[in-house]
């Protein structure tokens, strides 16, 4: 048989599968697995519709196979939810400033914000810009999205400020 | 009193609310409805849009319903849907443009293991789709294949279906499907398939349809005009490029066959019907909240290949197309060759237009003939124009299929309209804000269809605000740079051509808790169609949007809603709800007003109670009322249904339309905008940068302002990639490259943010005097764009995408002078 | 979630008695008992490797059809538009990369190494400010994130911002294959459209480039259509100063989008600068001049005219910032 057994930790859970060697880690999470939060937007990896994060950080699960990505950490949109299906803040600020539209790009759009606000403080605008000018949106313009994502930087550091005193 | 103000809002009709000021619209209203141009007073900002009144739920940027479950990831659209056993289809398409079909060997196909079955024309039991768009008025009657087998027409053209176990093996399949094909003369430039020696791309000839608009005497008032501006202008073929891409899951049940698809239109169920030769109550079509459409999925996508799969196999079947598919062979925006000749006096009137139109139809009908109407409708914009001439042309060619995009032809005719604008004030060294103000429609004018205007046009306050959100003007960032400001304004219909008899419908009910359940076959895009219905629903009956749900897009289960396009959901779809939670406020009124012991007048629906309103009989405060859920009770006790089921037929006047003249009925209304940019050319690589961009639009009333600000954001962006960098390139109707890396659109990296600022004249047709959005942020972009490179360089652009090349090119052709006369030589200057 | 494929047979599709049992010319299904699925014969061979000896020694294995698996972000696009079909995908991915280091006035960085790793690298920033600034051009985050240095040069793209780096900085790219190690000059690398020197069984293993010198300035611009789109044309420039003098010591060109391979700047063109600090005319004719001697080509993205124009702004425009930056430096010291 040329199934492969991999275990694929997703958002925190270990999941053992079979899969083929070819079978490409966003068709896995998508048809196998049921996240359907990953989705197909392109298979060039242009579009950011299918990203994941992998132990943190974007990637597009149309370019990975799931083979490849055994025992790492990966997060789609469901996986920053909190226990109860609570709003991440993040997804808070997406949802009350207009970040999401027709909502196809959000998951990706989300997480890569997501990536990059782990792995900065604060980041201005323009470094937001720069980092998701890899997720396509074709509904909202942008401008809400970065309006999000600041806010949700500012009430972040602000919360860690108050916290602090 | 704020109820008094919704119950005389009533759709279809223009009132205004009470408890506003009364909209003062303008100088134009007093005086007689045609004018002559001489004694047309600008139209500045002074005209200032009415005070709405404030609403508790409406007017307000919540977010709910389907915008929670896209932030939390849990929403599914027509590829998340899965059932036991489906099976993984694709389509076959045509490798040739123009060409006769040999033969189809299909045995190396089915032979694969693992395919269920592969299916060619002749499997198809009725194979052909013949869409009389225009409602018969003087267009051919093509009949277009599911699947070609005698003829190909365009290069992507379906010719065989596969379903098998696995998207591989189907993949795989489609490969092993042999054509063999005869090439055949084909035309590829609708220029060229007009000449009377053009191959014919079908046996009737290659016009689709031409429309005319007569209005005057164009020609004596172009000999006796002060100026003569004439301009050529085209524009590309445009892909939705929709990041979620055409697809769906069918299924047989009950022996319906069944259809979840990312749709516009769910009344497709009729054709799919069709096709199959089965009754139409076998046929049942749902439309799953959709990743964007933009017109690309209002003619059938997927539906009819589905369709076949499912009812050949017995068995689910998914389909997606591949992007690369998408962006080959999924219906197109049109490009279009516009010629005006405008003539203007000297004081910058616009005295006649004579505007010939033609559009690339590609190799079949879809909605060309409709699109070039809108064209036709539109060109003059927003604009009075006593003397019209408009010819607008639907040509095929063998190039893949054109139909709906946003904006529907009015979106095109906006960069010709504008680039002849600000070209009448450079011929006339005026300033450009200035002739617009000269020129714009006002309430009570005639336009070119013979048509009488009869709500507010607010176009020069959304002038006035957009250029003052551009503030002081950049310096240039360098010495090969220039910087330069344009705007544009436009006029776009919302609401369907009023040749065609239009409803919608909504069904309501109170349930036993006080809960509220919406029922309406709206396709949901993405703009929040469906969010709409509730947040309106909410405003009437006063109940929380956490305690309603709504329920949409089902030929089986929601009441037929008419179909997500012509931006006439919120008009149509948001009356029709309106209406009905009216009716059903009505019908439960008495029963409560009775419980609570107060005249009917004074019930009131708050926080999901009826209380009777200022009731202090006993100089105590007011009572609590009674819960929802209660007056349920009650109403089922006096066998009262607290259900309502609206149709909603709009009052629109529905005359004739003569096809000679081109005047009568077109449209219910219109929305107007203008956005304003400033850029930065570099002269020695023709980039071109945007700076700074603002959009401003009348929506009469903001139903939600943080949906319609996105509408207004997004539509820039889509516009901007229209104007500067997004192209499809065929050679002999072959696209050059169908990658999305290739079809560029654009990212958060490229511009800046949009401005967006809402104008509410108060005076629409949709509920509470809104008017639709959808559409009308797009044709601006262009325009502005151009004008604003032109006034950067000094030459203007004349042809879409505005590319580095395409600047350099134009740069290049200077020998001193611009081609477009006068050049206003300070930067900016010119839009104050 | 569960596995929700209950009967992924259907009643009219004959089961097989037992695994191997029907024969086919074209797909072997396996039907997995447990699950219940179809799958159809994988595409290729997969194998994983955790050394380049291991990578080379698979690749021989396998054969003509074998492909090294990097980052995936130019292969697998491939693969999914079903443009290319290796038999095999070798994945260097379980190779460890070592951490950018200097050594002998050289930057060495590990083939596996991520651009996103380079991008963030403080030694790279400093060392190579060249590459950084490049870097920050290519794809997106995500393609950043997974793309990997050793892959991008193995592809040898017409537009790699790392090629035009390669070039600037004098690069070495190392080679591994059965003969052992190799070390290519960057010039000498790529030699074609999507063709580089490497043999079909080796693999690149790292690169090396020359790290910046006191007197010396650096500049790297390119204009692409959109951000994150391949480059229409691009500059790396590496200007040197004279040791005493404050005149040009040395000066290198990496240019992309302006040939079917990634190609240094003609260096005879070049050396007339040498000894001198040129006027802007000076650079803009030696621009020229160099412009003259490559082919860009027309594509759907642009065409041969238009690059050859903007290729002379953007050399002129590099070497002019590159030289301001090396007479900063110096006048720093």
């Amino acid at each position: 048989m040329s199934l492969q057994q991999v275990t694929l930790q997703v958002n925190g859970v270990a999941h053992e599968i079979s899969v083929a060697p070819d079978a490409l880690l966003l068709d896995v999470l998508h048809d196998q697995l049921g996240f359907r939060d990953v989705r197909y937007g392109c298979g060039e990896g242009v579009c950011g519709t299918c990203t994941v994060l992998l132990d943190g950080e974007a990637v597009s699960s149309c370019l990975v196979y799931a083979v490849q990505v055994e025992f790492r950490e990966i997060t789609t949109l469901a996986g920053l939810l909190g226990e109860d299906e609570s709003l991440h803040p993040l997804q808070e600020t997406f949802l009350r400033l207009g970040g999401t539209q027709c909502g196809f790009c959000t998951p990706g759009v989300i997480l890569t914000a997501y990536g990059l606000a782990q792995r900065m403080p604060r980041p201005t605008r323009e470094e937001i810009r720069y980092e998701l000018g890899g997720s396509l949106c074709r509904c909202t313009g942008y401008t809400k999205i970065l309006d999000a994502v600041e806010s949700y930087l500012e009430n972040r550091a602000f919360a860690s400020e108050e916290a602090r005193s | 009193m704020r109820d008094a103000a919704l119950a005389a809002t009533s759709g279809g009709q223009i009132l205004v609310s009470e408890a506003a000021p009364p909209s003062i619209p303008g100088p134009g209203v007093a005086e007689p409805p045609s004018r002559s141009p001489e004694t047309r007073e600008p139209q500045g900002a002074d005209t200032p849009a009415s005070t709405v009144a404030p609403m508790r739920v409406v007017g307000q940027p919540v977010a709910h319903h389907d915008f929670i479950e896209k932030v939390k990831g849990s929403i599914l659209y027509a590829a998340d849907w899965e059932l036991p056993g489906m099976l993984y289809g694709r389509v076959v398409r045509a490798t040739m443009s123009s060409a006769r079909i040999v033969s189809i060997h299909t045995e190396k196909a089915r032979a694969l293991r693992g395919v269920a079955t592969v299916l060619t024309g002749e499997d198809v039991p009725s194979n052909q789709l013949v869409e009389p768009s225009a409602g018969g008025v003087g267009e051919l009657l093509v009949a277009m294949p599911i699947l070609a087998r005698d003829r190909v027409r365009y290069a992507g053209e379906p010719i065989a279906l596969v379903a098998a176990e696995t998207q591989q093996i189907a993949d795989d399949a489609a490969e092993l499907v042999q054509v063999e094909y005869e090439e055949l003369p084909g035309v590829f430039d609708p220029g060229a398939a007009l000449l009377p020696s053009a191959p014919l791309v079908h046996d009737d000839g290659n016009v689709l349809t031409s429309w005319h608009i007569q209005r005057g005497d164009v020609q004596a008032a172009l000999a006796a005009a002060d100026v003569v501006i004439e301009g050529e202008y085209r524009t590309q073929h445009a892909e939705h490029a929709s990041l979620e891409p055409e697809a769906g899951v069918g299924w047989i049940e009950n022996d319906v066959v069944t259809l979840r698809v990312s749709t516009q239109i769910i009344e497709h169920a009729t054709q799919i019907a069709e096709i199959l030769k089965l009754p139409v109550n076998k046929v049942r079509v749902i439309a799953a909240y959709m990743g964007g459409s933009f017109g690309g999925k209002e003619g059938m996508t997927v539906e009819p290949y589905l369709a076949l799969l499912v009812w050949r196999t017995r068995r689910p079947v998914r389909m997606i197309w591949s992007r690369q598919e998408s962006i080959l062979a999924s219906t197109k925006g049109h490009p279009f060759i516009m010629r005006y000749r405008t003539g203007a006096t000297n004081e910058g009137r616009i005295v006649a237009q004579d505007v010939d139109l033609i559009g690339d139809a590609g190799a079949y009908p879809y909605k060309s003939a409709r699109v070039m109407f809108y064209a036709a409708a539109l060109s003059c914009g927003p604009y009075f124009t006593p003397n019209v001439s408009v010819r607008s042309r639907a040509v095929f060619t063998n190039n893949v299929p054109t139909s709906a995009f946003r904006g529907f032809g009015a979106r095109q005719v906006t960069f010709g309209y504008e680039s002849q604008m600000d070209r009448i004030a450079e011929t006339l060294a005026m300033d450009k804000a200035d002739v617009r103000r000269r020129n714009f429609l006002r309430k009570g004018d005639v336009i070119p269809t013979g048509e009488t205007l009869d709500t507010a046009v607010a176009v020069g306050e959304t002038l006035e605000r957009a250029l003052a959100r551009l503030e002081e003007p950049s310096a240039p960032s360098g010495p090969s740079k220039r910087v330069g400001r344009g705007f544009a304004c436009n006029m776009q219909p919302y609401g369907r051509t009023i040749w065609f008899p239009d409803s919608a419908s909504a069904w309501l009910s109170i349930q036993a808790d006080g809960t509220l359940l919406i029922r309406s076959g709206v396709a949901d895009v993405g703009g929040g169609q469906a969010a709409s219905l509730c947040q309106i629903a909410s405003e009437i009956l006063g109940v929380s949007l956490e305690r309603i749900s709504v329920y949409i897009g089902d030929t089986a289960l929601t009441p037929p809603a008419g179909g997500t396009f012509a931006t006439r959901v919120l008009y149509m779809s948001g009356n029709a709800i309106m209406q009905a939670a009216l009716k059903l406020r009505g019908l439960v009124a008495p029963v409560a007003a009775e419980a609570l012991g107060c005249p009917v007048a004074e019930v009131v629906f708050e926080d999901g109670r009826v209380k009777a309103e200022g009731k202090s009989a006993s100089g105590g405060a007011p009572e609590e009322g009674i819960s929802l859920g209660e007056l349920v009770r009650l109403c089922e006790a006096r066998s009262i249904d607290p259900t309502t089921l609206y149709v909603f037929h709009p009052d629109a006047k529905r005359r004739g339309f003569d096809t000679e003249t081109g005047q009568g009925a077109s449209f219910p209304d219109y929305s107007y905008g203008t956005h304003a940019a400033e850029v930065e050319v570099d002269l020695e690589t023709g980039e071109v940068e945007v700076l700074k961009y603002a959009t401003c639009h009348d929506v009469g009333r903001a139903i939600n302002p943080l949906r319609v600000e996105g509408q207004m954001q997004g539509g820039a962006m889509q516009g901007l990639g229209y104007a500067l960098m997004e192209e499809i390139i065929l050679d002999e109707g072959k696209i050059a490259s169908s990658l999305l890396a290739d079809y560029l659109v654009p990212t958060s990296d490229d511009m800046p943010d949009v401005m967006a600022d809402i104008v509410e004249s108060g005076e629409g047709k949709g509920p509470m005097n809104a008017r639709g959005i959808g559409e009308a942020v797009i044709g601006n972009a262009a325009p502005t764009i151009a004008n604003a490179v032109t006034d950067a360089i000094g030459f203007r652009p004349t042809q879409l995408p505005i590319t580095p090349e395409r600047v350099l090119a134009l740069l290049d052709a200077a020998d001193g002078t611009s081609a477009s006369g006068s050049v206003s030589s300070v930067p900016g200057a010119s839009c104050q | 979630m569960t596995a929700m494929f209950e009967s992924g047979v259907d009643k009219a599709m004959p089961m097989p008695s037992a695994p191997g049992a029907l024969e086919d010319t074209h797909a072997r299904v396996v039907l997995d008992d447990w699950e219940r699925r179809w799958y159809g014969e994988p595409r290729f061979k997969y194998e994983l490797v955790r050394s380049y000896e291991e990578a080379v020694f698979a690749l021989r294995e396998h054969g003509e059809g074998a492909k090294a698996l990097a980052g995936g972000q130019s292969l697998v696009p491939l693969m999914n538009l079903r443009v290319l079909r290796p038999s095999a995908l070798i994945d260097l991915n379980g190779i460890v990369a070592i951490a950018p280091q200097v050594e002998g006035g050289r930057l060495s960085l590990s083939a596996m190494t991520r651009y996103s790793q380079v991008l963030l690298s403080e030694l790279v920033r400093c060392q190579t400010p060249l590459l950084t600034a490049a870097i920050a051009y290519v794809g997106n985050v995500r393609v950043r994130n997974r793309g990997t240095i050793g892959g991008a040069l193995a592809h040898g793209q017409a537009t790699s911002e790392l090629a035009a780096v390669a070039l600037a900085l004098g690069g070495e790219i190392l080679a591994y294959g059965p003969t052992g190690t190799r070390l290519i000059d960057a010039e000498e690398f790529f030699v074609g459209h999507l063709k580089t020197d490497l043999r079909p069984e080796e693999v690149v293993t790292g690169l090396r480039l020359e790290v910046a010198q006191s007197r010396q300035g650096s500049s790297f611009t390119e204009l692409a259509r959109r951000s994150g789109a391949e480059a229409i044309a691009g500059v790396a420039a590496n200007v040197t100063l004279s040791p005493e003098r404050d005149v040009i010591g040395g000066v290198r060109l990496g240019l992309i989008g302006v040939d079917e391979r990634p190609v240094a700047g003609d260096r005879t063109i070049l050396s007339s600068l040498l000894g001198r600090i040129p006027t802007p005319t000076e650079i803009d004719d030696v621009a020229a001049e160099v412009t003259a001697r490559t082919a860009p080509v027309t594509d759907s993205q642009s065409t041969a005219s238009y690059r050859r124009r903007l290729v002379r702004v953007l050399i002129r425009r590099a070497l002019t910032e590159a030289l301001q930056r090396a007479e900063e430096r110096a006048s720093a010291e």
